[in-house]
């Protein structure tokens, strides 16, 4: 099993991370066009803690290493299982995704969280993501390194894009929601 | 918005999503978590995407997925805090 994590600070608030998360595979977002697919399974509010969990499945197309294709199977639309978690009142946002293709040769488990920071609560935010990747052939050793390597390096590539995009997606709902707020004042005022 | 996996429920689905951002920007992140102003646009978009889900033969897979690792994190994360 190899591991990846990566963690940041986001200068936006709580709010509006876990605002603009829900739209981050938007057209805003021209980092992380390997998404063609998020769709919401179900949802509901558990009503004693007020807990938001959320069930998507994202469907990716991904440019996938020739030498993997041809030992996974030849396909490039990969699908994601995500199951999510709202706490709006420790304001945390809990991710957990695991991969559905090619689940009986690779196991791609992911967690990211999103919370208040610590430090400037009101303005700030807290970014963590850590994937746990296992190769789950059988057979050489040597291979399932490869595997994992490989599986390793595209989450550093997605990671470091994944995170320009959000930013521009959260200076995007920024804008719109001032703009917003601006028309309604004005109405108000009128 | 991002896309639905079927084109067929991208109508459907982009009147839902824009519904559920509205309420909970608006109304859950303001402490109103019981209301339940999307149910009739998720019905609607839930049974144009099971029926997709259906016949792409992904149905099956993500019942599985669901079953082995939600009962996981519903332990962990559904919770107080």
């Amino acid at each position: 099993m190899k591991v990846f994590s990566s963690g940041c600070t986001f200068d936006y608030s709580w709010d509006e991370v876990s605002t603009a998360n829900w739209r981050k595979y938007c057209p805003w977002n021209d980092k992380s066009t390997h998404v063609v697919g998020v769709d919401t399974i179900s949802r509901s509010v558990d009503p004693s803690t007020g807990i938001l969990r959320t069930e998507r499945l994202i469907t990716c197309n991904q440019s996938v290493p020739q030498w993997v294709l041809s030992l996974l199977g030849g396909t490039t639309t990969s699908h994601v299982y995500e199951i999510s978690y709202v706490d709006p009142v420790a304001k945390k946002v809990t991710m957990c995704s695991t991969n559905l293709t090619w689940s009986n040769v690779l196991s791609v488990r992911e967690t990211v969280t999103y919370r208040q920071s610590s430090l400037s609560p009101t303005t700030t935010t807290d970014f963590t993501q850590e994937a746990k990747i296992t190769a789950l052939c059988g057979g050489w050793q040597k291979i399932k390194n490869k595997v994992e390597d490989a599986s390793v390096e595209r989450f550093r590539e997605n990671a470091k894009v994944g995170r320009e995009g959000f930013e521009a997606v959260l200076e995007m709902s920024r804008r719109v929601f001032g703009e917003q707020r601006d028309l309604e004042k004005q109405r108000m005022q009128a | 918005m991002a896309a639905s996996i079927a084109p067929e429920c991208n109508d459907i689905k982009e009147k839902y999503d824009t519904c559920f951002l509205k309420w909970y920007s608006e109304k859950y992140l303001r402490g109103n978590t019981s209301s339940n102003d999307c149910e009739e646009l998720f019905k609607n978009y839930k049974g144009c995407l099971n029926k997709a889900l259906k016949e792409r033969g992904i149905d099956s897979m993500l019942d599985d997925a669901r079953k082995s690792s939600s009962s996981e994190t519903d332990a962990e994360f559904l919770k107080k805090s």
